[in-house]
């Protein structure tokens, strides 16, 4: 009973929302005047507007506090995470021998990305440093800028450096190599002054009978300390961080195999349960040969 | 026998047949037409013994036989009232669950595990937030809906409705022998025996009756006892005399009678399922939640439906179309909504139980604050319900008794002989007498034996003269002659006191014209005088003054009979009347009335204040009515009815014109004779009605007429007669004490005091929860833009997400529930019954409100909120120009090495914990900027400061709650993987105050602008800010209809509202 209401037709209705669309005897628009809208348009045009510029300025504000050339906070970088190249979709190396195009977008991959290794830039831009131990250019109250960065030459990746190589990084013949790379973190001395390498290894047994032998590059998957710290891109220009390259030299073909990389750094935990890529990373190899 | 005729004084419609079988007269056909529609059908009043006989093939004397009774009861099923079908608990417990908002939820639930389950058949190692999200939402529904279900179970008192009116045992002849047979098996034709203190087993046919009177107010709502005998009075079934209703009560006499219902064909039987058959009206309160669902309801499966479909033309894979779509619905819907309401409904419904009203429907509890007409009774309810002296008339003179409640001593002038002398004859002319034992109770409680008017008298003369009994043990009664309707007086012979004066005293007292017949003098200052012209005259003009004030008048007489003789020796005969009964002295006179209770006269005024039209539905007469009325204020001081204007001016009541009469008085017989129209006139011109003589049905008819004028009705009620009217009324209110237990059953409160000034508490709590509810709401929704932005700007901009579904969920939790009760503690800002009553326009969610709270302040937060987020992105040194378009290679799981502005590279677990800290950041900013919120809802139009931080302390809690759940969550709970909170540095907590205080600075300076234009400037009315108290404000009205303020500009509205009728 509350709520009672004539029944109208559907003439009635379609009427009604004429009238309310535009009333000509009113002049109204959608129920109100011209002048009327005007206002709330000018209302919010202007409530928004103060708000927009409250918002920046609150927000030029905040980045005041933020530094341009090293973050505020690192907590969470702690432990740096490994990563592969060529960056595959998960992490899954499949090399098809035969087939050509299966690994050749893998090689334009790395060829652009050890283009900057490349001995010639290298020696361009960066400097030849001590190795073993930390190269730091400490600021000392004035800003050092740019810092320099430690040559790594892509002829130290020896056979992987993918140069003059006619097999394409190992694609061709079945016999790859995979890039380890160790994620840059501002101000990390990896390894607390003690030499670090990779190692990398198959998952479960299974897996390490069909990786078979491998050889890595630099030596034993060493990793210099003169490569750290990283001061960051705004201070440290041309900084190329140090790789180690794995060739695998006789996969057990068309069955898969996980590997696991790890470095082993005294800093580095490679054990944390929910980061995956804590100073480790694992990823699938499988070679098909028909 | 002899007893039962001896206490039979009243004045009732007695008849002279004692003990003898009347043949009723024979009448057939010519009913009249319209009562049959309304009235229950039976003609068994008019036929006579032998018809009835043969009718329901029983014998008057001897029964029906044993057999045929089984047979009977086999075929008609057992004599009692079917209760009305209960909803069975599970139904009502899965409705809980199903209700409102949670149907919505329901579906996020339902999807968020399809999602999972798709994600995983694709997948194994897919991440289970769907799963948990599911979990916590069906975890967030089930406590929800047992809550619902647990408070309305505990606040739906359900009392079996009729089972105990149902008399135990019943005296029936049987195969010509009286057996007494549980009640249950009677049937129809039986002929059963009722004695005094009986309750009638089923509806009987008198067959013949010895001073049986019986109380049929729960079924008539007729106080007085009724004489019943055996004759056809009165067509109407419900009028006649000869026959007695199923659960009224046998007062006194005895009565043989032939059953010709039983059960549920009974007529109270009808009316129970007449009650039932009227369907519960939904209360405004549950429309304006059910408005608000739709609404809000609306909104999220329209945004998400909107997005869902660009997300789908934008490519997105279809399943995060599908999680976008959830999350957005899960971010609109404010999930304890349901649980929030119930909670402030339950705890304003023990406030008012504190305060007598019994709520049994909570949602009826914001109705009671939009009542803008009140139908109450009169007896019990704005009366005291108890018989009181209120006037007394001698020495040309009327006193005024005092009638409050607490009377313990009269104040009129007692020093005149006129005046010992009416005393003495009203302690001694009176049957009554208490019951003992009662030493220790008051006076004015203490149980009478005896008919009303003569307890009446007897606690007046208690008071007054002290121990009656012991007055009436010096003044032996030698003699006495009962009242009954022929005389129309009480006679009792005394010897006197006084042991020198031998001679008999004989009193009277009776109907004023009568006593006045039988006198010679009158007693004036305690002379007897002549009883002459101007004495008359005077008498006559008492005797219409106190008649006219509805009152019962009583004329007192004494005669002292001559010594010579009347020696004491002399032998009294009242049958032969060997004494005399005239040229008595008239000493005064003294009238008698239900005065009405004394708070109710500030309550009425309170009503009309708060626009409230209270209308007196009430069976009694016209006069006393009306009386009554006036001395409560119903018809106030200076209004007239038309009868009243009529008599003024001296003309005839036709040339009065009604709509010049402020108040009326409607009698049963009128309301019956007029059209529906007429009487929405009457209800629609008058501001001061009283309905007399009112039958059951017509009480809801009035119900029906107030509801047709657009009316929010309360109406009260006791009897059983009530309970249509009761269930009809926007709210039913019920009698604790009188109310039968039909009328508490088919109310929505009872009134544990019976007072209708309760009403009015009830009222102004019900306008306090209306008010506090919308400031909650208000509260809730505005973080639901804080929390629908993220999804929006996540997608649009493609930022990573600032706040996660359960993240969300749990703001939902912890900022809602707590916060809001707390506001429900909220005093009033200003006095709220100087208001008008809510119109129907003033939604509990209007468009002033959501477009407040979603456009202006929702925003607001959302800023702040997303200012905190992005500093704590910032700071780890992804800045804001980097997110923006970042999310695709943000959540790609194979992406181990996203550089950030700084060159340094982040695993995917590493971007998820600062995405984690983002939620926390940004659910602590929203919660930080609520607590603003929270102070500033606590006034609608005051500022802050007028109302007090302090005042409302429950605010303290609710400001506390929010801040204890995120530290517990942030610190405490932040490693469970679920849940996706971590620790936030301190600065965090505090970041958003700024943005807090900005709000707060914003909500004053707009209630400011309120409070210096109340009004209204043209800006502040259209355009910028809701009106207090009602506020159908504009604004972006894409859907809406042209503005209408309900409050102020009501005739603007009706006037706009009529030239669109008349264009349509």
């Amino acid at each position: 009973m509350v709520n009672r209401k004539e029944k109208k037709s559907c003439g009635q209705v379609v009427e009604e929302w004429k009238e309310f669309v535009w009333n000509p005897r009113t002049h109204q628009f959608m129920g109100r005047t011209g002048s009327s809208w005007a206002f709330i348009l000018l209302f919010y045009f202007v409530f928004y507007g103060f708000l927009t510029a409250m918002f920046t300025l609150t927000m030029w504000v905040l980045l005041q506090t933020v530094s341009d050339h090293t973050p505020k906070y690192q907590d969470r970088l702690a432990t740096p995470g490994l990563m592969i190249r060529p960056k595959t979709e998960n992490l899954d190396v499949i090399v098809n021998v035969s087939d050509t195009e299966s690994w050749d977008q893998h090689v334009q991959k790395l060829n652009k990305f050890l283009e900057a290794y490349n001995d010639s830039i290298q020696a361009q831009k960066n400097d030849v440093c001590r190795p073993g131990r930390y190269y730091e250019q400490p600021d000392n109250g004035v800003l050092n800028y740019p810092k320099r960065a430690c040559q790594f030459n892509r002829t130290q990746l020896g056979d992987c450096s993918g140069l003059g190589d006619p097999t394409h990084y190992g694609y061709s013949t079945g016999q790859p190599c995979v890039f380890i790379k160790m994620n840059r973190v501002i101000n990390f001395y990896a390894g607390a002054n003690q030499s670090m390498n990779v190692t990398c290894a198959g998952k479960r047994d299974e897996d390490a009978e069909n990786l078979g032998g491998f050889v890595m590059f630099p030596a034993n998957g060493h990793i210099d300390l003169m490569y750290f710290p990283y001061y960051g891109k705004q201070f440290h220009v041309n900084y190329t961080q140090p790789l180690v390259a794995v060739k695998f030299l006789n996969v057990t073909p068309n069955v898969e195999v996980n590997v696991e990389c790890r470095i082993n750094a005294a800093n580095i935990a490679t054990d944390d349960e929910r980061d995956k890529f804590a100073g480790r990373v694992a990823f699938k190899l499988r070679i098909n040969k028909t | 026998m002899k007893d039962i005729q001896n206490s039979r004084k009243e004045d009732g419609r007695e008849t002279s047949s004692r003990g003898r079988k009347d043949t009723c007269w024979n009448r057939k056909k010519n009913h009249q037409k319209q009562e049959t529609e309304e009235e229950p059908d039976l003609d068994d009043h008019k036929l006579s013994s032998e018809d009835l006989e043969k009718k329901y093939g029983t014998n008057i004397m001897m029964g029906l036989s044993s057999t045929r009774a089984a047979e009977l009861l086999a075929h008609d099923g057992p004599n009692t009232l079917r209760p009305p079908k209960e909803t069975p608990e599970i139904v009502k417990f899965l409705k809980q669950m199903v209700g409102g908002f949670l149907v919505l939820l329901w579906i996020i639930v339902i999807t968020s595990w399809i999602i999972y389950g798709i994600e995983y058949s694709v997948d194994p190692s897919a991440s289970q937030d769907d799963v948990y999200l599911g979990a916590a939402v069906g975890l967030v529904i089930i406590l929800t809906g047992t809550f619902a279900y647990y408070q309305e179970a505990k606040s739906t008192n359900i009392i079996a409705s009729f089972s105990k009116m149902i008399p135990q045992q019943a005296l029936v002849i049987r195969d010509g022998e009286k057996k007494t047979i549980p009640s249950e098996q009677l049937v129809v034709g039986d002929i059963v025996e009722i004695k005094g203190g009986d309750q009638i087993p089923a509806d009987l046919r008198l067959l013949s009756s010895q001073g049986c009177k019986v109380d049929n107010s729960s079924l008539t709502g007729e106080s007085e006892p009724q004489s019943r005998s055996c004759d056809c009075t009165h067509d109407n079934p419900l009028e006649t005399t000869n026959i007695v209703f199923y659960s009224a009560a046998c007062l006194e006499g005895s009565a043989t009678g032939m059953v010709i219902n039983t059960g549920d064909r009974t007529v109270i039987g009808q009316i129970a399922s007449l009650a039932s058959g009227v369907g519960n009206e939904k209360t405004p309160i549950a429309i304006e939640i059910e408005h608000f669902v739709h609404i809000v309801a609306g909104v999220a499966v329209t945004i998400g439906f909107i997005f869902f479909i660009i997300a789908v033309s934008m490519k997105h894979p279809l399943l995060d179309s599908v999680i976008f779509f959830v999350g957005i619905m899960e971010a609109n819907v404010p999930d304890c909504f349901q649980a929030t309401v119930t909670m402030m409904l339950t705890l304003t419904a023990k406030r008012m139980a504190k305060k007598n009203c019994l709520v049994k429907n909570l949602e009826a509890m914001g109705t009671l604050g939009s009542t803008s007409i009140i139908c109450s009774d009169k007896t019990g309810t704005l009366t005291q319900n108890r018989m009181s002296v209120a006037h007394l008339w001698f020495d040309n003179q009327i006193f005024v008794a005092d009638t409050s409640e607490a009377h313990t001593k009269q104040t009129f002038d007692q020093s005149s002989g006129t005046w010992t002398s009416l005393a003495k004859i009203i302690a001694l002319c009176n049957g009554a007498e208490f019951k003992p034992g009662q030493q220790s109770v008051p006076i004015l409680k203490k149980t009478v034996m005896g008919d009303a008017s003569d307890a009446t008298l007897l606690k007046f003369s208690e008071v007054i003269l002290g121990d009656v009994m012991e007055i009436r043990k010096r003044n032996r009664k030698v003699v006495e002659i009962p009242f009954n309707s022929t005389n129309k007086f009480q006679l009792s012979i005394h010897e006197t006191d006084d042991p020198d004066d031998n001679r008999f005293l004989v009193v009277m007292k009776g109907a004023p014209e009568r006593i006045l017949e039988k006198c010679s003098t009158i007693m004036i200052n305690g002379q007897e005088q002549p009883l002459d012209e101007s004495s008359a005259e005077a008498f006559h003009t008492a005797y219409m003054e106190l008649g006219g004030r509805g009152e019962r008048v009583l004329g007192f007489c004494p005669l002292y009979l001559p010594a010579e003789e009347f020696p004491e020796t002399y032998s009294f005969d009242i049958d032969a009347m060997n004494f005399p009964t005239s040229s008595l002295c008239f000493v005064g006179l003294l009238s008698l009335i239900d005065p009405p209770r004394s708070t109710v006269p500030d309550a009425i005024t309170k009503c009309r204040s708060a626009g409230i039209k209270v209308i007196m539905v009430t069976g009694d007469h016209p006069i006393t009515a009306k009386a009554i009325a006036r001395s409560v204020g119903i018809i106030s001081a200076n209004s007239e009815t038309a009868d009243d204007t009529a008599k003024r001016l001296n003309i005839a009541v036709e040339q009065v014109n009604q709509r010049d009469a402020n108040a009326a008085v409607v009698t049963g017989t009128e309301l019956k004779r007029m059209s529906s129209e007429q009487l929405d006139e009457i209800l629609a011109n008058h501001s001061e009605i009283v309905f007399a003589r009112m039958s059951p049905q017509q009480k809801l008819t009035i119900v029906e007429g107030c509801q047709r004028l657009g009316a929010v009705v309360a109406v009260t009620g006791d009897g059983v007669n009530d309970s249509p009217a009761l269930k009809k009324a926007d709210i039913g209110i019920a009698m604790g004490i009188a109310g039968s237990d039909a009328a508490k059953n088919a109310a929505d409160m009872v009134l544990l005091d019976d007072n209708f000034a309760s009403i009015v508490t009830g009222v102004e709590e019900g306008r306090l929860i209306f008010d506090n509810l919308k400031k909650s709401i208000a509260y809730t929704l505005t973080k639901n833009v804080a929390l629908l932005c993220p999804f929006l700007v996540y997608f649009i901009l493609g930022v990573p997400l600032p706040i996660g579904p359960i993240s969300a969920l749990l703001m939902d939790l912890s900022t809602d529930i707590i916060p809001s009760i707390a506001l429900s503690y909220e005093k009033a800002e200003s006095d709220i019954m100087d208001r008008k009553p809510r119109h129907k326009e003033d939604r509990l969610v209007d468009k002033a409100l959501v477009i407040y709270s979603s456009l202006h302040i929702g925003p607001m937060q959302s800023l702040g909120a997303f200012a905190i987020y992005l500093t704590v992105y910032a700071q780890a040194g992804f800045k804001p120009s980097t997110l923006i378009g970042l999310r695709e290679e943000w959540e790609d799981d194979d992406v181990n090495n996203l550089e950030d502005d700084y060159g340094q590279e982040w695993t995917r677990y590493q971007r998820q914990y600062l995405e984690w800290t983002g939620y926390t950041a940004y659910f602590v900013a929203i919660m930080v900027q609520q607590l603003a919120n929270l102070i500033m809802r606590k006034t609608r139009r005051n500022s802050i400061f007028q109302q007090g931080l302090f005042r409302n302390k429950v605010i303290w809690v609710g400001l506390a709650s929010p801040i204890g759940i995120a530290l517990i969550l942030s610190c405490g709970l932040g490693s469970l993987p679920a849940l996706n909170f971590t620790m936030l540095r301190v600065h965090f907590w505090f970041m958003a105050v700024p943005f807090a205080i900005l709000l707060w600075v914003y909500e004053e300076v707009r209630k400011l602008l309120i409070r210096l234009y109340p009004g209204g400037t043209y800006i502040i009315k259209t355009i910028l800010f809701p009106k207090f108290p009602t506020c159908t404000l504009i604004m972006f009205s894409s859907f809406g209809h042209k503005l209408e303020d309900s409050s102020g500009n009501r005739d603007i509205i009706k006037n706009s509202y009529k030239k669109r009728k008349k264009i349509v």
